[in-house]
């Protein structure tokens, strides 16, 4: 399961809000949160600014601007954010081991 | 730089309507073949046969295998392709040169249609051959799969020059005298050089992908390349040369086939996804036909053999791919940059673009279908024959229906949300009580 870092830079909200919030971006392939699929691997708050570091699925993945647009679509809504960066990595790969229990779960793992 | 469908790939109007072309062509060839139902118990390799067969082989799979070119090197190599309105020019030369060559066997081997034809398809696997190549040289791919695919479509460019040389040979006694008349080895070079070897590369990759596998083993698929290569050069040396070689070019292919299955299963045992979507059953499924045309092969069964790789293989494989392809396609076309954002704009899921009741009859017809066939090949029933092109058309159809499904329910949830962005989220699969672990560090 992926753990999230959190790092906050006097911010204007809790890195942990802007989490949470992620919740509401979903992989369109998989039908389950990016946060629950364990593709976020970083949030970054520093006052108004909000850096997105995740990763997807595999290289390359065909959703990925969805993705990524989605991601600034929804954090751009919250509340004292005023900039949303999104920095896609590939290193650690993303596994199915990242998800959680409930995304394995929900597709069938067990 | 990470490709973008749309922008790394063609214009997706170009895949799509070319994977389109693809699946109306397959039921063309049912269409027809319910009106010449006679020539599965002929016995013998009627015009209409072969251009039954260059249906389904230039038409279904060569169209599809053309759509997906336009958009799956830049996925699979990570970059951009390298000039993506190739697809203007090659697309409709597939189109019309694939119609000639299919309306030159239909009528009696027409040398004047087949050339045209062969010149018109020759021409177009060779740029988009020439723009694999040149997209492969912007980032050269290391894993096998894509390495396999490149192997594939140069084997498919020399499937289609084969084809010119063939329709050359029966108007030209010089170009017989210099090549002969390599059937056999058109066949090869088709069935097992770009058809197998282009569902080992690709089928790797995307395989892994939808089941969520960690990834098949490299050597696998290097051998499978090895293997079909090698057995090529022994069928080249068999055509050219003519000398005889025996059974060492079905061998090596018969070896290439195993290493295909080998990686399947492996890629399947090892899946995360335990419950795969209808359209990759199929393609799993298909793999069942190749045990099945190895023993009919040693059944000294040819015509059951090729039916069951062809149609029943390759077919169900493509076929699968194609829902999958065509729905990542028109989904990224219409939502990736939408103003309103993807699913969380209101843009449906993939799943959701498909109609699951059709999968089923297609997965089932289909393979009911290719099964028919062997059967059909080996007794000459006539009734086997009218239920295996009845099967082939249910089959046929049902696919076209959920091709044109995806993509008619995709662009119209597009237009449906052509507004202003919403002020809140209208779908969520929120799991928030069992989230991954967090770690907070605040900097000061």
């Amino acid at each position: 399961m992926t753990e999230t870092t959190l790092t906050e830079i006097l911010p204007a909200l809790p890195a942990r809000n802007v989490l949470e919030s992620l919740r509401a971006v979903i992989d369109p392939e998989l039908g389950l949160d990016i946060v629950s699929l364990g593709m976020v691997y970083e949030v970054t708050v520093a006052g108004g600014n909000v850096v997105v570091e995740m990763t997807l699925t595999t290289p390359g993945c065909p959703l990925h601007a969805s993705i990524e647009a989605d991601v600034k679509h929804v954090l751009g809504q919250v509340p004292g954010v005023e900039d949303v960066g999104v920095e896609l990595v590939w290193d650690p790969p993303w596994t199915p081991d990242a998800m959680s229990d409930a995304a394995k779960s929900a597709l069938g793992f067990w | 730089m990470m490709p973008r469908l749309g922008e790394g790939g063609a214009p997706p109007a170009l895949p799509i309507g070319t994977l389109l072309m693809g699946a109306l062509a397959l039921l063309v060839g049912a269409a027809a073949l319910l009106l010449n139902t006679d020539t599965l118990t002929a016995g013998v390799n009627s015009p209409t046969m072969v251009a039954l067969v260059h249906t389904f082989t230039l038409g279904f799979v060569g169209l599809i295998f053309a759509g997906t070119l336009q958009q799956l090197p830049a996925v699979m190599f990570v970059t951009k392709l390298a000039w993506p309105g190739l697809g203007y020019v090659t697309t409709p030369a597939l189109l019309l040169g694939s119609a000639a060559v299919i309306v030159g066997f239909a009528s009696g081997f027409h040398p004047t249609w087949l050339q045209v034809g062969a010149v018109l398809t020759s021409l177009a696997w060779i740029l988009l051959l020439a723009q694999l190549l040149a997209t492969a040289l912007k980032r050269p791919p290391k894993d096998a799969g894509s390495q396999a695919l490149i192997l594939s479509v140069v084997f498919l460019t020399f499937t289609v020059v084969a084809g010119f040389l063939l329709a050359s040979a029966r108007t030209s006694p010089g170009v017989a005298q210099a090549v002969g008349y390599p059937v056999r080895l058109h066949l090869t070079l088709g069935i097992f050089g770009a058809f197998l070897l282009g569902i080992v590369g690709s089928g790797q990759k995307l395989l892994s992908m939808f089941a969520l596998s960690k990834g098949g083993a490299q050597w696998r698929v290097r051998a499978a390349m090895l293997l079909i290569t090698a057995a090529l050069v022994v069928e080249s040396t068999e055509a050219f040369a003519r000398v005889s070689l025996g059974p060492l070019a079905l061998l090596l292919l018969a070896g290439g086939a195993l290493m295909q299955l080998l990686e399947v299963a492996a890629i399947h045992r090892r899946r995360l996804r335990k419950k795969l979507e209808a359209p990759i059953q199929r393609y799993v499924l298909a793999h069942a036909f190749m045990p099945l045309a190895g023993l009919l092969v040693l059944l000294d069964q040819p015509r059951a053999a090729a039916a069951a790789f062809l149609v029943g293989f390759v077919g169900l494989a493509v076929s699968g791919m194609l829902v999958k392809i065509t729905s990542f396609l028109v989904w990224t076309a219409v939502f990736a940059n939408a103003r309103s954002g993807g699913v969380w704009g209101g843009a449906p899921l993939l799943r959701d673009l498909l109609r699951d009741e059709l999968e089923p009859v297609t997965t089932w017809a289909l393979a009911g279908g290719a099964l028919g066939l062997c059967i059909t090949f080996v007794t000459g029933l006539p009734a086997s024959a009218t239920l295996t092109v009845l099967l082939l058309l249910v089959g046929a159809a049902s696919q076209l229906a959920q091709v044109a499904h995806v993509v008619i329910t995709t662009v119209r949830a597009g237009r449906s949300l052509n507004r202003p962005a919403p002020a809140a989220p209208v779908r969520s699969a929120v799991m928030p009580e069992l989230g991954p672990e967090t770690s907070a560090e605040e900097a000061p």
